[in-house]
């Protein structure tokens, strides 16, 4: 089994089309996190003395001081109760850091924009990729003369699935954690935040997205190896997540939204996933007291139970079809 | 009521079903490929067709074995079941003794083939295709050199087989068929598209791996080439099996027929009919059927004082043979470019009695 794993490894490797994914997502990585760290690179002196110059005009003008002596003279009833002075100055009177363009870098904050929508694109190329892998045997033929030397149809499926799984789960660690690994650099070189906990959270989210990964390319492949074209499983792949998501949308049914393919994917990259769901009666009634919340076992179950369909209804095809 | 051709699992319950409903025999020692009931089913448009319908194939171990039939006959279809790519309805298939399906996994091992289309990465090179195979099945990659040695395509087998005449293509096909050193070989229309060249050396290479042992099944629909390469033959339509045997054994079953110039033919052909003979005139000569050997015409004239001037056995040829069985000549592929090749490849193996048949 080891050497027909090791063969499928190396056929995944010598497709053409799925070296440019791989080089494509390794691009995308290095891209994202060069503009993550040169937009929240450190501002020069020349932008500090702009911004101080800036804080300055911006105090001496008349309705500003007249906001802060009004608040000087009774923080409570401006600010709140028990206000203070000091409070009452930087709340109207703007720091200098408030002029500057730029925010410096945030690995949090990061983990909800950039990195998430990293992940999902690397995910969505890895998708091209195995589905590709098995499409091209289909394409070409070579299919049939891969089961003539090893008959054994589940043992050929399961190298396949195997190499598929591993070489997207590969892909997904190097270029995800090449990008993590790059911020934690910078963040680390700039002196913000990056704590153990900042690290602890990105760590599972990596772990998460490379899981999601894995379990993604062996989905991709399995419905190729079903239907028997890359083109199919694309087509039922964008049919499920854009329809999906109208369907459920339109359902007059309560709690839709844990159903969407959408928010079970969101909600196993992110940290916490939380939103609202239209349907849901105090929704409906303004009466909810918070966003729903879609856990990482729900989201992680679902997202299994896709994948096992797949790979079962997958592999029953192929031991019995005709080639 | 389900029919229980309509599902997988019904196929699966009426294989399960066949040995109580006929006992299977185990397969004969003398034979690598033998079928017996062998059916086959496809659904087109809703409806019902028998693509193999019946039939009992018998191959016997070595030399070159034809595979005749008209388009549509269930060739490929049969090939597919020998090579366990689909599954037959009913039926048994025993191949190299092993008996199908149980004994896929350990006989196609032994078994090499060669199909009609390319079944390659068209991206990878034609060594990068065959090396992928060999690790697959555990082959040492010295393997793959010496099969590219063999075929002759260790010159182009770094470039990517999309770029690959059909005559590489097929050349790399056989290569690939040779990897493992099989015992029986299924060769699907070998020559097809092939040049003039590539054709001469397909039909070089046949005899030569026949010769080191190799069974070969070889599936034409050029009657001359088979006629030229085969020892034996089985001629199916409609996916039954219409006639099988050696070919000289066939061919022997139509009436031969000998040209004879004699000085008098009138004398000749009343002595000739004396001794039982079926006789004609073409012009000059006599057509005499229904004896054994040209021999004894020659005999039977000479005992009476008369001698033969001119004696050409008229054999009858394969695709008179097929013609007469099934009523028409195997149709060759539609391609206008493929048609031309099969043509040049009928002219490289026109027997030298076939011309004397079209002159007579």
């Amino acid at each position: 089994m080891i050497h027909l794993v090791r063969t499928e490894l190396a056929r995944y490797r010598s497709r053409r089309v799925i070296t440019l994914l791989l080089l494509l997502a390794a691009l995308l990585a290095a891209v994202v996190a060069f503009q993550s760290a040169w937009e929240t690179r450190p501002p020069s002196k020349a932008e500090i003395a702009t911004a101080q110059a800036q804080a300055e005009v911006d105090a001496g003008r008349s309705d500003i001081q007249t906001d802060i002596d009004r608040c000087l003279a009774d923080p409570g009833s401006y600010l709140g109760t028990g206000a203070t002075a000091q409070e009452c100055r930087n709340a109207l009177s703007a720091a200098p850091t408030s002029y500057l363009t730029r925010s410096p870098l945030d690995l949090r904050g990061t983990l909800k924009g950039n990195g998430i929508g990293l992940a999902l694109l690397i995910i969505v190329l890895l998708i091209i990729a195995a589905s590709t892998f098995a499409g091209a045997d289909w394409g070409s033929g070579s299919i049939r003369n891969q089961t003539l030397f090893e008959p054994r149809r589940s043992r050929l499926w399961a190298a396949k699935a195997i190499a598929v799984t591993l070489a997207s789960g590969v892909a997904a660690l190097v270029t995800l954690g090449g990008f993590w690994l790059t911020l934690y650099l910078v963040a680390a070189s700039r002196g913000v935040d990056h704590s153990s906990a900042v690290v602890a959270d990105v760590s599972w989210h990596l772990l998460r997205a490379v899981i999601l990964a894995m379990a993604a390319g062996l989905g991709a492949f399995s419905l190729t190896m079903m239907f028997r074209r890359s083109v199919a499983t694309l087509a039922l792949l964008f049919v499920y997540s854009i329809g999906g998501e109208i369907l459920i949308s339109v359902l007059p049914f309560n709690d839709t939204g844990r159903w969407s393919l959408g928010n079970n994917v969101l909600g196993w990259l992110q940290t916490r996933l939380e939103y609202f769901d239209p349907h849901s009666p105090c929704s409906r009634l303004g009466t909810c007291a918070g966003p729903d919340h879609l856990g990482h076992g729900v989201t992680g179950l679902y997202l299994l139970v896709l994948v096992v369909l797949a790979g079962v209804s997958s592999w029953a095809s192929f031991r019995r079809r005709d080639l | 009521m389900v029919d229980p051709l309509d599902s997988e699992k019904g196929r699966q319950e009426q294989m399960k079903a066949l040995p109580q409903e006929n006992p299977q025999r185990p397969g004969r020692p003398d034979l690598v490929v033998e079928t017996r009931g062998l059916r086959k089913v496809y659904r087109d448009r809703g409806r019902k067709v028998s693509a193999v319908d019946g039939l009992d194939l018998a191959v016997e171990r070595g030399g070159v074995h034809g595979f005749l039939g008209p388009n549509g006959a269930g060739k490929t279809t049969t090939i597919r079941m020998l090579l366990g790519l689909a599954r037959p309805d009913e039926g048994e298939i025993h191949v190299l003794g092993g008996e199908y399906p149980a004994a896929i996994p350990s006989v196609l091992g032994r078994v090499g083939a060669l199909f009609e289309r390319g079944q390659f990465d068209p991206d990878l090179s034609g060594r990068k295709n065959l090396e992928l195979l060999a690790r697959g099945a555990g082959l040492p990659m010295s393997r793959v050199g010496e099969v590219l040695d063999q075929v002759e395509v260790r010159g182009v087998a770094k470039r990517r087989y999309r770029g690959y005449s059909l005559g590489m293509q097929r050349r790399l096909g056989l290569a690939a068929a040779l990897l493992r050193s099989p015992e029986l070989l299924i060769l699907d229309e070998p020559s097809n598209g092939l040049d003039p060249a590539g054709i001469r050396d397909m039909r070089d290479t046949i005899p030569r791996l026949a010769a080191a042992g190799v069974t070969i099944l070889l599936s034409s629909h050029i009657l001359a080439e088979v006629q030229q390469l085969c020892s034996s033959v089985s001629i199916i339509g409609n996916g039954a099996l219409l006639k099988a045997g050696r070919v000289d054994d066939l061919l022997g079953e139509s009436t031969s027929r000998t040209r004879v110039g004699v000085a008098e033919p009138d004398r000749a052909a009343a002595l000739l009919l004396e001794a039982g003979y079926s006789v004609s005139r073409d012009g000059t000569f006599l057509l005499v059927e229904g004896h054994e050997h040209p021999d004894a015409i020659t005999r039977r004239l000479a005992e009476n004082g008369l001698f033969v001037h001119e004696l050409t056995a008229i054999r009858p040829t394969l695709e008179t043979f097929f013609l007469e069985l099934t009523g028409h000549r195997p149709a060759a592929s539609e391609d206008p470019t493929e048609r031309a090749f099969d043509e040049t490849a009928e002219h490289l193996v026109v027997p030298a009695h076939r011309g004397e048949e079209v002159g007579a």
